[in-house]
């Protein structure tokens, strides 16, 4: 079986409009956390989150989206998928045909929409432009329409690890001969649903994150979209490639709907098994691109789960730290971060970053710096107990 | 692809435990609500938390799951715990984004069926929810078909949920989906109007590559997002080439058809693509219109293969046949998702 390689890539989050905004950010260590401005909520001028601040209508005029029902999660998504499909160059032929394949995942979908979702639920007249908006689906239902695509087209729901699981998924399609290329991601915005939701579960952060800090309080929410072009080596020609996806897993922690068990057996099972699927062994891996949310919980569990398998793990950080969490595009918007790591052999800066945890003593990159790398590795762990990691290597 | 064994059904006819589908149950101010079982195997304080979407799955599901050991759990739900997701935005409006508790927040999360099936059966393996719409069963289904050429000699829970809900009815009646006024589920292919009914339902499967002591076969699946018949007849001229070896002819369409007039080209197209004497056999009047309804066709197919009968109330078109050995599922959600799945005797 032929490799499977990035081709394309196209990301927009609180730290730039594209992939090379976002890779500058990052050299820079800037951060993308800000006050909650553009969203109207009750926690607006005082929560900090990682908001991209261009208005939805100027996305729409921009994107030339402006079909009656397109939400911003799905304006989002558009942004990345035009930028990834012609990195890598795909025609529409290539696009509408049936050997090529779209996974999206969300969480929020058009649940952003929140008063209007609540009118539509609640009323018995009068509804409004996006009765066929709210659904996680309705995402990739644009996408499909606006591009005619004819292959396969999913999406994945497995909350926070949703697009680590949607770039998996593609490339199990190519791996089975069901699609010979697929476009692969994920798109959250900022919703009063999730706001609320982590913010009943005490898990919000009201200052900047600090992943693998001691002191951390919880996690900042964040906004954006990403996603990858995946070819057969065997098909590309005369085109730049970013890197190989080589691994990859899918496991649950099965402890508890919310919060991830001491020990981290599902975050170190899905570890393990992408590294045993990539045929790697632990030291081969480079750096690994955290979840890192933040949380007392995630931080310290996904700690102890690296040590676990590692012993001595290698060079980590969360980017977190710069995008806040984006939720169903999180772990797309790090596969490209972590592709970015190998195509530049260059890590980059986690952010606010003062004590260890005391349990656990492990300290992420501080500073950026060049340096040869093989194999990234991205974790992404959700709610459900729902853990995936990637794998990433240099093409 | 693979093979189908234990299989459960929880839905508005007697499908679960004492089954019995020559009864046709009616329904009620036009929605098909499912029978809900006594949920044995469900610690009482974990199924009070649960919203009927997570109840009804995890209710069917658990009895598989204690009998055979899987290595992952495939879950296709378009909207997954939608009544807890509009409890949790009631909430937030009524109470101006205040304190709010996280109950209905964190079981609103389509992954919470998986989660929870996971959870119960303390279960590590692959678990994943797919949602996309009309198509999320089928990506489940395909998803076990990978799963079972990349781990051969594993064993996967495959199956599918979809609620009606405060949420989804009253946004599907908004947009025209159901039929008006006071209607029953047993007129519901005699009328000529647009709409249909909602339904809700769960159906769960234990597949994997074991021919022996199997139901049920599927021996392909293919999906397509169109508007126009064209394509679906052609995506089906390709699919019954691909997958009918000379002179062999599907015995059976099992037809998604919903009563909603503006989809029936769809549904005539492809009884008019397959062989004169086909027998056409319905079954949205029992189960009523959801996007993962394909997954009661399913069951209702393994059962046919199995019993080598199906009701009348359920045939379209009934042409005397020897023996059911090949069955066609066609169904379409909405009109622009359409899916083939073809299901055989092992």
């Amino acid at each position: 079986m032929s490799r499977i390689l990035v081709t394309g890539m196209g990301v927009i989050s609180s730290i730039g409009n594209s992939v090379a905004e976002n890779r500058m950010s990052l050299v820079e260590g800037k951060s993308g956390i800000s006050i909650l401005d553009v969203f109207n909520s009750k926690y607006s001028g005082r929560l900090p989150v990682g908001e991209i601040k261009t208005a939805t209508g100027s996305l729409r005029e921009k994107l030339g989206a402006n079909e009656p029902g397109v939400t911003r999660t799905t304006l989002l998504a558009l942004h990345a998928f035009d930028e990834a499909i012609s990195d890598s160059g795909l025609t529409n032929i290539q696009l509408s045909s049936i050997d090529t394949a779209l996974v999206g995942a969300s969480t929020v979908g058009g649940m952003c929409l929140t008063d209007e979702l609540y009118h539509d639920a609640n009323k018995d007249a009068d509804g409004s432009e996006y009765l066929y908006s709210y659904d996680c689906g309705s995402v990739n239902m644009y996408l499909q329409q606006r591009y005619a695509m004819s292959g396969i087209v999913n999406t994945i729901n497995t909350a926070c690890s949703s697009s680590a699981n949607a770039i998996m998924y593609g490339a199990r399609l190519i791996k089975n001969c069901l699609a010979k290329r697929v476009i692969v991601g994920g798109t959250d915005s900022l919703a009063k649903f999730t706001i609320n939701g982590f913010n009943a579960l005490h898990i919000l952060s009201d200052e900047v994150c600090i992943p693998f800090d001691r002191d951390r309080k919880g996690l900042n929410l964040g906004e954006g979209a990403a996603f990858l072009v995946l070819e057969r080596e065997e098909d590309i020609v005369d085109k730049k490639i970013y890197a190989q996806i080589s691994g990859y897993s899918n496991t649950n922690d099965s402890y508890h709907p919310s919060s991830l068990s001491e020990n981290g057996d599902g975050p170190y099972l899905a570890m393990q098994a992408a590294l045993r699927f990539a045929k790697l062994d632990v030291s081969q891996v480079s750096f690994i691109n955290a979840h890192g949310t933040g949380t007392e919980n995630n931080d310290e569990v996904e700690s102890r789960a690296m040590l676990r398998l590692f012993e001595k793990p290698p060079a980590f950080s969360s980017t977190k730290s710069n995008i806040g969490h984006t939720l169903g595009a999180s772990g797309a918007i790090e596969a490209v971060y972590s592709v970015l790591n190998l195509a530049h052999q260059e890590l980059y800066p986690g952010l606010n970053f003062t004590n260890p945890i005391p349990s656990t003593g492990l300290i992420p990159v501080l500073a950026y710096k060049k340096m040869p790398l093989q194999h990234v590795m991205s974790n992404s762990f959700g709610f459900g107990g729902n853990c995936s990691s990637l794998i990433f290597s240099k093409a | 692809m693979f093979y189908i064994h234990q299989n459960t059904c929880i839905s508005p006819q007697h499908t679960f435990l004492n089954v019995d589908i020559e009864e046709l149950r009616e329904s009620v101010d036009n929605k098909l609500a499912v029978i809900e079982p006594g949920y044995e195997g469900i610690p009482p304080g974990i199924l009070r938390r649960m919203g009927k979407a997570v109840r009804i799955g995890v209710g069917a599901a658990l009895p598989l799951v204690k009998q055979v050991d899987v290595d992952g759990i495939i879950i296709g739900t378009a909207n997954g715990g939608m009544e807890d997701c509009i409890k949790f935005l009631n909430q937030i409006i009524q109470y101006g984004e205040g304190m709010l508790t996280p109950g209905n927040f964190v079981q609103s999360t389509p992954n919470a069926i998986a989660a929870q099936v996971g959870l119960l059966t303390a279960n590590k393996g692959y678990n994943i929810t797919h949602v996309h719409r009309g198509l999320a069963f089928e990506n489940a289904l395909l998803d076990a078909a990978m799963l079972l050429r990349e781990n051969p000699a594993g064993q996967y829970l495959l199956g599918a949920v979809d609620e009606i809900s405060a949420y989804n009815y009253n946004i599907d009646h908004l947009a025209g989906w159901f039929k008006k006024g006071n209607f029953s589920s047993r007129d519901l292919f005699l009328t000529e109007s647009a709409g249909t009914l909602a339904g809700e339902g769960s159906a769960m499967f234990i597949v994997n590559n074991n021919a022996m002591t199997a139901e049920a076969f599927v021996q392909d699946a293919n999906t397509l997002h169109t508007d126009n018949e064209q394509d679906v007849a052609a995506r089906l001229q390709y699919f019954l080439e691909k997958n009918l070896a000379n002179g062999d002819e599907i015995d059976l369409l099992l037809s998604g058809e919903n009563g909603d007039s503006r989809f029936k080209k769809y549904f005539e197209m492809c009884e008019s693509i397959l062989a004169k004497n086909v027998q056409v056999a319905r079954f949205k009047h029992m189960s009523g219109e959801y996007a993962t309804a394909s997954s009661m066709a399913l069951w209702l197919g393994c059962r046919v293969l199995k019993e080598q009968q199906l009701p009348r109330h359920m045939i379209e078109i009934y042409t005397t046949k020897k023996a059911y050995k090949r069955i066609l599922i066609y169904n379409n959600y909405k009109g622009n998702q359409h899916s083939f799945i073809l299901l055989t005797k092992p």
